[in-house]
């Protein structure tokens, strides 16, 4: 086989190993769905306004809530402003 | 005419193609280095689009409107008295009162968020949200009942006991009886919660019994909830109304910020990249410049010289975004993105094992394909119109 | 094909301080089917002669016309497709691309042809098989001798059946009986009805019986024929 026939088929492999990826994605996404149910229902139920996936600075996990003076409030070494408090852990 | 013209181009491929081969070891590491870039940049742009999606499919339930009281800038209780200030305005469903908070754990540099729940008195409070209730147990002290999330939980390093205290403002203690938590598929919203009763959060806190934090307004018709949000603001003075849209636009906000901070790093990579392909698209070596008059002066066109440089960058960038491209979705499905959580989530005391499905997004794809490889494609076939100049008449 | 140059006059960087004047007054036909020689010391203006007559370069002055084609005022990309059509070069030190095997060398004119990879092998190894070196075909240029690299450098001029085939020194780095057999494989190719013009100041191409007509050129000019 030519080359270039066989680096399409290197590129085909590429895609299909691509697709298959995006459909184990989308069964996953569909395997979760009864975990996302309760989540969305607890949001309802607590009132709660963002995910926890970042709870380094306050006004980061409830980003509804958060204000300007939130900086520095209460860890002296914790530099809470945004977006440093992500990148830097604060001093112990 | 056209079967043609494909096999020029599929034969000028083939060499292009033998000629990776031949210098395979140096064209290895080219592609390598450019499914990294590009592994990079899509891991990122994977993981901001998969979170943003997540949120529009998970933040629909957040309550329509927020009202917060505030003074001197920043956030102050309100009392139970403005709930009925605000039930007789047309259109609001229902006005739930809350008392919640953030609770920072010295000992460990954790933030909590804690909630009191008007319900969580009653037996089995909260049904369907998948929390594993404890058997009852009764403490020769005074302690509440509280539901907390997995992060807490191992936060506290509480193991197998029950029991834990928190400080409130004058710095005695206050005991709590862990009598449920929440599983592991809600972590996304609950690994850092500690749900109590609303009287117990009021006492934790040091607030008034009538006093509660903020009120959550659920409204009949959604197209309505800035209107009412206007009526709010002018009803209650001093205070702060933050409707599900705001919530939702700072959120795109901090994540786009986070990804764009992010992508400016990697810009850097980026460039330094194309750099590279640059250099080594316009220095040919004395021996390249020999095979290209040759290849000239057996008749090939200089369209067909660029054709060929043409292909050979399509070869390296079409093999590196495949790789990369696929890399990056493995990393971020079997890998929960690893290497880029802690920009995107921060440094947080608390890591909820968030599960990241990647979603598949053209768009993404495309941004993707025009940082990586349409300036690979520029730094390396511009340049090749210089080189396919070369006079056939060189090697005579 | 008959070529006939009027009048050529070539410089290079005309008008600069480094200006050459390569070519003066060359006023020359070849008839279809003639072999000539072209000999003189080196530095005379035989390469660029070549290249004028093989389409690599125009002429400054002068009308070059081959075939009846004019060459003088084509474009490059013209240039190129009336060489990948009618000429065949054999270039001193044969310019084989070192690491491509014997076959692709041969078949590169082939390529931006559109030529299918079967058909491409198949005329190629027709022509190694006839100047018998098809046994090597699979070798790097790199790693064969001189005489195979010559037997290559005739294939790949050959490949697209050109009408006219050009050599630069071809015998300059071969043994007397490698430039023999090249001499015999030039006088195949006439018998063929090629035009065949040699640059060479080997004596055994001048006095080669296959050689119609012999041109001295010295300091760009064409001094006598012989």
């Amino acid at each position: 086989m030519r080359l270039s026939l066989r680096f399409l088929l290197f590129l085909a492999v590429c895609i299909s190993a691509q697709l298959g990826l995006i459909g184990a994605a989308n069964q996953r996404l569909a395997a979760s769905s009864e975990a996302e149910r309760r989540i969305v229902r607890s949001i309802e139920i607590l009132g709660l306004s963002d995910f926890c996936i970042a709870t380094d600075a306050r006004y980061v996990r409830h980003l509804a809530v958060s204000d300007r003076l939130s900086p520095f409030m209460d860890h002296p070494g914790s530099i809470e402003h945004f977006p440093t408090g992500s990148f830097w852990i604060p001093e112990r | 005419m056209a079967l043609r013209y494909i096999d020029r181009q599929l034969n000028i491929a083939d060499y292009a193609l033998s000629g990776f081969k031949r210098r395979v070891a140096r064209n290895v590491v080219v592609v390598f280095i450019f499914a990294l870039v590009i592994f990079m940049v899509a891991s990122f742009s994977l993981t901001t689009t998969s979170l943003k999606q997540a949120a529009g499919r998970l933040l629909e339930t957040v309550p329509d409107i927020t009202v917060q009281k505030m003074s001197a800038g920043r956030q102050v209780s309100l009392t139970e008295d403005a709930v009925d200030k605000l039930e007789n305005i047309f259109g609001i469903r229902s006005v739930r009162p809350r008392v919640w908070g953030y609770y920072f754990d010295e000992n460990n540099g954790a933030n909590y968020t804690v909630i009191g729940h008007p319900k969580l008195s009653e037996k089995s409070p909260l049904p369907g949200l998948g929390i594993d209730y404890l058997p009852e147990m009764q403490l020769d002290t005074v302690a509440e009942n509280a539901v907390i999330g997995r992060g807490v939980r191992q936060s506290l390093e509480l193991g197998s006991r029950r029991t834990f205290s928190l400080f409130r403002p004058d710095l005695t203690l206050k005991s709590f009886i862990t009598a449920g938590a929440f599983g592991a598929d809600t972590s996304m919203v609950t690994d850092d919660l500690i749900i109590m009763d609303l009287q117990a959060a009021r006492d934790l806190f040091g607030l008034a019994p009538a006093e509660i934090t903020d009120l959550l307004v659920d409204v009949a018709n959604p197209l309505e909830i800035d209107n009412i949000a206007d009526k709010i603001g002018e009803r209650l003075q001093g205070v702060r109304v933050v409707t599900r849209e705001r919530i939702a636009k700072t959120y795109r906000v901090a994540f786009g910020w986070r990804s764009g901070f992010g992508l400016a790093c990697l810009f850097g990579a980026m460039a330094a990249f194309a750099i590279f392909a640059w250099d080594k698209a316009t220095g040919l070596t004395p021996a390249q410049q020999r095979e290209v008059a040759i290849l000239k002066v057996v008749g090939w066109q200089t369209e067909d010289v660029i054709t060929l440089r043409f292909w050979e960058s399509i070869i390296i960038s079409a093999s590196a975004l495949g790789l990369g491209y696929l890399g990056a979705w493995m990393h971020l499905l079997f890998f929960d993105g690893v290497l880029f959580r802690p920009v995107l989530l921060g440094w947080s005391v608390l890591k909820p094992p968030v599960s990241l499905i990647p979603v598949f997004s053209i768009g993404d794809l495309l941004i993707i394909f025009s940082l990586s490889v349409l300036p690979y494609l520029a730094a390396t076939v511009i340049p090749a119109w210089h080189s396919a100049a070369i006079r056939p008449d060189s090697v005579i | 094909m008959k070529i006939e140059l009027k009048a050529v006059e070539k410089y290079y960087n005309r008008g600069g301080s480094n200006q050459v004047h390569a070519l003066r007054g060359i006023d020359l036909t070849i008839d279809a089917n003639e072999t000539i020689c072209i000999h003189g010391p080196s530095g005379s203006g035989k390469s660029t002669l070549l290249s004028i007559l093989g389409g690599i370069i125009g002429p400054t002055i002068g009308s070059a016309v081959v075939g009846g084609k004019k060459l003088a005022r084509l474009p490059d990309r013209f240039l190129t497709l009336y060489r990948r059509e009618h000429i065949g070069f054999i270039f001193q030190r044969f310019q084989l691309i070192p690491e491509l095997s014997v076959l692709e060398n041969v078949t590169l004119p082939l390529l931006p042809l559109g030529v299918r990879p079967a058909q491409q092998k198949k005329r190629a190894m027709e022509l190694l098989e006839k100047l018998e070196i098809d046994h090597r075909s699979d070798f790097p240029a790199a790693e064969i001798s001189g005489g195979e690299l010559q037997r290559a450098a005739v294939a790949r001029a050959l490949i697209n059946d050109p009408s006219i085939i050009i050599a630069d020194e071809p015998t300059a780095h071969l043994d007397t009986r490698l430039s023999e057999d090249f001499l015999s494989i030039m006088s195949d190719l006439k018998k063929l009805g090629k035009t065949i013009v040699i640059a060479s100041h080997d004596p055994l191409v001048s006095e080669s019986p296959v050689v119609d007509r012999c041109l001295y050129l010295r300091d760009g000019a064409l001094a006598a024929a012989f």
